[in-house]
């Protein structure tokens, strides 16, 4: 039986995007992509770290990658370093899945979990959070525009 | 993903309450589901399918356990898509009776 906590501390998001896995990898990997689409930050990810940046260089997360397997898995940490009151909160875990499908078209799954010992952090990213997140993305991806 | 899979999906009461259950606690299983609801398994799993079609709820296997959740993200992007439309044109149509009415006083 899977416990209750578990149950209450992982989140699931999934958005069809027209567009190819690679251009969904680049997206997400590039703080130019970033800016337009991810409440203003610059996401830098390498195989080895995933730096989160505001607009004056203010670190807003800063985490190690646990996978890099493009364009298909990521997985990092979380820490919620753009607010003091989230960011003494343990560190939970972001997992992006890429699936292509028929006709140019791409599923992504994003799984926010380990949120354990993070529940204002849990709140916080459930509300408009990853879904304006993921609307952006897939606007900025089909339209090459950011979302007004 | 289908916009007319969502509001289809979202034209029935029970899929509502089937979402609403999920909005309240997420990552839950049919069965938990079931006993929430006055509905047979039969018929909870029917509409589950529909959700799950439309993009709603996302189903992920948990060792034996299959938990649904819910997603918003079709919802927020038909937020996006159409209400924010409307609202631009009503804002657009305000600032237009504004300039007319300023000119000709």
């Amino acid at each position: 039986m899977t416990t209750i906590t578990e149950i209450h501390t992982t989140q699931v998001y999934q958005v069809f995007i027209k567009a190819s896995p690679e251009a969904i990898w680049e997206a997400i990997i590039t703080p130019e992509f970033t800016q337009k689409y991810f409440h203003g930050a610059s996401i830098a990810v390498t195989p080895d770290r995933y730096l989160s940046l505001g607009p004056n260089g203010e670190v807003w997360g800063d985490a190690e990658v646990a996978e890099f397997d493009p364009p298909r898995r990521l997985v990092h940490g979380w820490r919620s370093l753009y607010n003091p009151e989230l960011a003494t909160e343990d560190e939970s875990r972001v997992t992006w899945e890429i699936e292509p499908q028929e006709g140019g078209v791409s599923l992504l799954t994003v799984v926010h979990d380990e949120l354990d010992g993070a529940p204002k952090t849990a709140a916080s990213v459930a509300g408009v959070g990853w879904m304006s997140v993921l609307s952006g993305l897939k606007t900025l991806l089909e339209t090459g525009e950011p979302l007004a | 993903m289908n916009d007319d899979l969502v509001f289809r999906a979202l034209a029935d009461p029970s899929r509502r309450l089937l979402l609403d259950r999920l909005f309240e606690r997420d990552g839950r299983t049919l069965t938990e589901l079931e006993a929430q609801l006055d509905m047979t398994r039969f018929g909870v799993m029917k509409h589950l399918r529909i959700l799950e079609q439309a993009g709603l709820v996302v189903s992920r296997k948990a060792g034996r356990n299959r938990l649904h959740y819910l997603n918003p993200v079709p919802i927020r992007l038909i937020h996006d898509r159409w209400i924010d439309k409307y609202t631009e044109h009503r804002v657009s149509a305000l600032a237009e009776l504004k300039t007319q009415l300023e000119e000709t006083a």
